[in-house]
């Protein structure tokens, strides 16, 4: 079996998630008592013509159609579930009950999504690095004081909720020390908001506003980067090519660094793609916590409003990427190693 | 003795060797202890009862900062009715600590009565909140006025008048007017204070000093009548209180952590009961079934597993409600899926032994061998699965109820938290008293079971045990 019929397997299997997806959030927004889509808020809505009603009622898959009388004829679960899964394909998931704006245009345009991407790119990056170089060390130093001591804090800080670092951080760092801002993305001054800020003081504030988010999110990652990292070069560096690495006399960074390192890499790798999930749950408490101005907050500020479109709209997101992330770490599976027989 | 009983002690000396078990161990028995004895160890009930002013700090702050600045509850006590005037016969009955009837049966020239409590000010710091009552009832009173006041005396320094004088005409029920409450501004600005200085702060120097908090009565010529008091008290709330302080409703923080904890691992254990239970039913199901139930099975399981739990959870328990049940269940729900894919390869390494060929030769059915074979031979996995996904429940449970997802009648930790995120930290409220405890305490049961699980599996696990 060849590289594409991998490929070609594992998009099938991605589309297939892709429908379980939708029929979940069908099942839960649809289904379920207590919610019926965004349309049970509109009807009650006496500013809402019976012409635009019926339209929408239509458009959103409630009645299949009307009778001579003008009463509505109930759609059909499958008839809903067609529609529904229309409008998930096209990215339409309606208004949004609190702002009434598109429910796409407060996450997308908003600049919501991209605050989040930033946060968590920034993060991740970081928990990588710190996290690789500091098990690559532990590693090395098997049974030291170093080693046994990263263990012991990556375990702490793995076990510390998320929502817990942040609000220490902004205790010490915000409330008493006065560092950094406690929340939010930007200063809310008015020279601010009309840009009159040069750009160099621009991506200064910008990034002492990211600090402590990025910082809690980084301590929540990075000690599962340095644990996962520790256990494959521990492993790695049993290996025979290591000793003849040594015996050629090569120093030991590069050997640990060159040969080791990249033959532990992969699941590395694979991990951080496959954790994405994870790191998205964290994102969603770290950005309420420090009210970073992104989809997790959105998310939460739906949830105090009762917004079940944006609710559902922002969890079939965070799912799509997680999705994504899955495929992205199927592919790189199997480019990078060598030996991935596409089974 | 028995053999369990053999078996049970060796596995417990195994297991306490390993210091970080013995330390998990440790903490998991303190939680428990806490948790089982939490009505004993606080007498109040948690997100309840308003034990003292808001944001007090623990009151064990002023034995490491100095005591300067601080000070704790405090109640007017020892209540005494005098009285002065020629003649006057008053007569005193069902005296309580607060309450007093004073009938006064002749007062040829009038008089004055006295109703006092007194304290000790023993602080440096001020009070945060003073509120008292001052509730009386007239009754039977002949045609005559008679004028109430209340004040607060600093001995022999100021009195500070709490109760302006009001004309008493009619029978009825009395209390102040504004109330004695150093929140309310209309009393404040009754001492002559304005808006940023309360009558706590005012009247109760930081210093140490005695204090009388008087109802006075003063009686015209020929008064008679009843007069009830029925309410008579007056309690500073300090700036400091128990253990762990108050939160932002003056609700004993102690209190919270301890039923917390009860909650956390009741939710734990339960949420990881119901998603072991789940997990070996369909682990084993897929293993030993095979073919096409496994496919399926599995397939359905890699999907669960690729969607994101905590997004999941929060749209279920936004749309459905919020209540302890429901987070328990869709917890333990969602949590069975790394547990049946282990178990399933457990099966499928033992479904080829030659000890379950051997009982299928001896025409042993499937069911049969699945529950004396194939079982008990994964019953370690188990105790090491539930030790390692409880953390995971209570810190779900937790994200959870910070978002304000919580069941509204319980009081968790997460919950904890997410009211200290809504009060907001800045540099007025540095209630770190409200943050750190029960972080801390989630971490350290997690931690606990994270310990614990880690070397249950290296007991059992052929693979990391160490020569001996």
């Amino acid at each position: 079996m060849g590289f594409r019929l991998y490929l070609i397997k594992r998009l099938i299997n991605t589309a297939i998630l892709l429908v379980f997806v939708i029929v979940l959030n069908f099942a839960i927004f649809e289904l379920l008592p207590g919610t019926q889509g965004s349309i049970a808020n509109l009807i009650q809505n006496p500013r809402v013509s019976p012409d635009s009603l019926r339209h929408l009622e239509i458009v959103y898959g409630i009645c299949s159609g009307f009778d001579a009388s003008g009463k509505c004829i109930p759609a059909s679960v499958w008839t809903k579930f067609t529609v529904y899964f229309t409008r998930m394909i096209t990215f339409d998931f309606g208004t949004s009950q609190q702002t009434g704006d598109p429910v796409l245009y407060d996450i997308v345009n908003s600049g919501r999504l991209v605050n989040t991407l930033l946060l968590l790119g920034v993060s991740t990056a970081i928990a990588l690095v710190i996290g690789i170089f500091l098990g690559v060390i532990a590693a090395s130093r098997r049974g030291g004081l170093f080693d046994s001591s990263s263990v012991v804090v990556s375990l702490t800080t793995y076990s510390l909720p998320t929502f817990f670092i942040g609000l220490v951080f902004i205790l010490v760092f915000a409330a008493i020390l006065g560092w950094f801002p406690g929340g939010g993305v930007t200063p809310s001054t008015t020279e601010w908001i009309k840009g009159q800020v040069p750009l160099t003081e621009q991506i200064l504030v910008r990034m002492k506003y990211l600090f402590l988010p990025a910082l809690t999110l980084t301590m929540y990652f990075y000690g599962g980067n340095l644990l996962l990292t520790r256990a494959t070069m521990t492993e790695a560096l049993t290996e025979d090519y290591i000793t003849t690495a040594r015996a050629k006399g090569l120093p030991e960074r590069t050997v640990l660094f060159k040969h080791a390192l990249k033959n532990a890499s992969l699941p590395i790798v694979t991990n951080a793609a496959l954790s994405f999930g994870t790191i998205l749950s964290g994102a969603i408490i770290t950005e309420t916590v420090f009210n970073w101005d992104g989809m997790g907050s959105w998310l939460f500020k739906a949830i105090g409003w009762h917004d079940f479109p944006v609710m559902q709209a922002v969890f079939y997101i965070i799912a799509l990427c997680v999705i994504g992330a899955n495929l992205v770490s199927d592919i790189l599976y199997g480019m990078i190693d060598p030996r991935i027989k596409y089974e | 003795m028995p053999f369990w009983v053999v078996r049970l002690k060796n596995f417990l000396a195994t297991l306490l060797k390993n210091k970080l078990a013995a330390t998990g161990v440790v903490f998991l028995l303190f939680f428990v202890f806490i948790a089982l004895a939490a009505p004993i160890l606080t007498p109040y009930t948690p997100s309840r009862d308003v034990v003292s002013g808001r944001f007090d700090a623990p009151a064990w702050i002023s034995s490491i900062n100095g005591p300067t600045g601080y000070s704790q509850n405090l109640a007017f006590s020892a209540l005494s009715a005098n009285q002065s005037g020629t003649g006057l016969n008053v007569q005193r009955s069902a005296q309580t600590a607060t309450s007093v009837d004073l009938t006064i049966l002749s007062a040829p020239q009038g008089g004055i009565i006295q109703v006092a409590e007194t304290l000790s000010y023993p602080y440096l710091g001020p009070p945060k909140w003073m509120g008292g009552e001052a509730k009386f009832t007239v009754s039977g009173i002949s045609g005559k006025s008679f004028v109430v006041s209340g004040y607060i005396e600093r001995v022999g320094e100021y009195k500070f008048p709490v109760w302006l004088p009001t004309i008493v005409n009619r029978s009825d029920t009395y209390s102040p007017h504004p109330s004695i409450d150093s929140t309310v501004i209309a009393f404040n600005q009754q001492l002559g204070l304005n808006s940023n200085f309360d009558a706590a702060t005012y009247i109760f120097a930081p210093r140490k000093a005695n204090y009388n908090y008087v109802l006075q009565f003063t009686l015209p010529p020929g008064f008679t009548g009843e007069i009830q008091v029925i309410q008579f008290s007056l309690i500073l709330y300090g700036n400091t209180w128990g253990l762990f302080g108050t939160d932002s409703q003056g609700y004993d923080i102690t209190t919270q952590l301890v039923y917390g904890a009860r909650l956390s691992l009741i939710i734990g254990l339960v949420a990881t009961a119901i998603s072991i239970a789940l997990g070996l039913v369909i682990g084993l199901m897929a293993g030993y079934l095979g073919k096409i139930v496994d496919e399926v099975l599995m397939r359905f399981t890699d999907m669960l597993l690729v969607i994101p739990t905590l997004p999941l959870l929060i749209v279920l328990v936004a749309t459905i409600g919020p209540s302890l049940l429901y987070i328990i269940l869709f917890l333990g729900f969602f949590g069975w899926m790394g547990f049946a894919r282990v178990i399933r390869a457990q099966v499928l390494t033992l479904r080829e032994r030659p000890f379950i060929e051997a009982a299928k030769a001896a025409g042993a059915g499937t069911g049969y061998i699945t529950v004396r074979h194939v079982f008990p031979n994964i019953v370690s996995l188990t105790y090491v699965s539930l030790a390692l996904s409880v953390p995971g429940a209570i810190v779900g449970e937790a994200a959870l109820s910070f978002l304000g997802l919580g069941d509204p009648n319980t009081t968790t930790w997460g919950q904890m938290l997410g009211r200290a995120n809504n009060a907001g930290i800045n540099t007025a409220n540095l209630a770190w008293w409200w943050i750190v405890p029960p972080g801390l305490a989630i971490a350290i049961l997690s931690l606990s079971f994270v310990l614990l699980g880690y070397a249950l599996d290296e007991m059992f696990n052929p693979k990391l045990r160490k020569r001996r």
